[in-house]
């Protein structure tokens, strides 16, 4: 890898964060909305698979940002949602914690 | 110059995804390290169209979109004679073996995951592809 290429995509890499953030902060909302609507009825088919949908793009999206743990939690929280069995209230409490962890590491940045 | 990977000749990517930052920066990618030309579109329908009109030298294509998914921009893209031999790459956040079986069955190229270095995308994209200038 050339030096210039390098720092050119670090570059970019840096303001497109800023503008991708917004966006990233909205999944975490979606998340959060489906952690709540799951504790109050697990078997939330519709807000599962929106926190599902959110948590995967997440993982996507957030290693290619420097955030590779970021990417690990969410891959994390989008295999918990995607299980066909009901959430029970120890799997609730995994996705909260969960959750809050990928904001920690959002927030590092 | 900029661009790193030797003896490139001028290859045309079509990136088709959903997500606008994973657009620009595989774009990014392509362009500063590869010097590929680069296509972008926000959606299958857009990518088929783009596609007919410019057939490129493969496509990278997003599994999970709105309205219609990568496997079935794959297969209209197979049912149309001028796009049907256009390599493509699927691009998925990590999924479960059965999900990457699922999608290799499908006939695509190779199944390439993100988050991806931006640094290493063009050299794993002609990889894959059996093109020399990695």
């Amino acid at each position: 890898m050339n030096e210039a290429a390098a720092e050119k995509i670090a570059s970019r890499l840096a303001e497109l964060w800023q503008t991708s953030r917004p966006t990233i902060l909205e999944r975490m909302t979606v998340l959060h909305a489906a952690a709540e609507a799951l504790a109050a009825n697990p078997l939330d088919q519709e807000s599962r698979e929106r926190g599902r949908e959110a948590a995967h793009k997440l993982s996507g999206v957030l290693g290619i940002f420097g955030l590779p743990q970021g990417s690990e939690i969410a891959s994390r929280l989008e295999d918990l949602l995607k299980s066909a069995e009901p959430l029970q209230p120890d799997d609730i409490r995994r996705v909260r914690s969960q959750i809050g962890e990928l904001e920690a590491v959002i927030a590092s940045k | 110059m900029i661009p790193v990977l030797g003896n490139s000749m001028a290859r045309k990517i079509l990136i088709i995804d959903d997500e606008e930052d994973i657009r620009e920066v595989a774009a990014l990618s392509l362009e500063t390290v590869a010097g590929w030309d680069v296509l972008v579109a926000g959606s299958g329908a857009a990518g088929i169209a783009k596609a007919r009109e410019n057939h490129p030298d493969a496509i990278l294509l997003d599994v999970m979109m709105p309205g219609m998914d990568g496997p079935t921009t794959f297969r209209e893209l197979r049912a149309i004679p001028e796009t049907s031999g256009i390599p493509v790459i699927l691009l998925t956040a990590k999924v479960q073996a059965a999900d990457q079986k699922r999608f290799s069955d499908l006939g695509v190229a190779s199944v390439m995951f993100k988050p991806f270095d931006p640094l290493i995308l063009a050299r794993d994209i002609a990889e894959v592809l059996g093109w020399q200038e990695a």
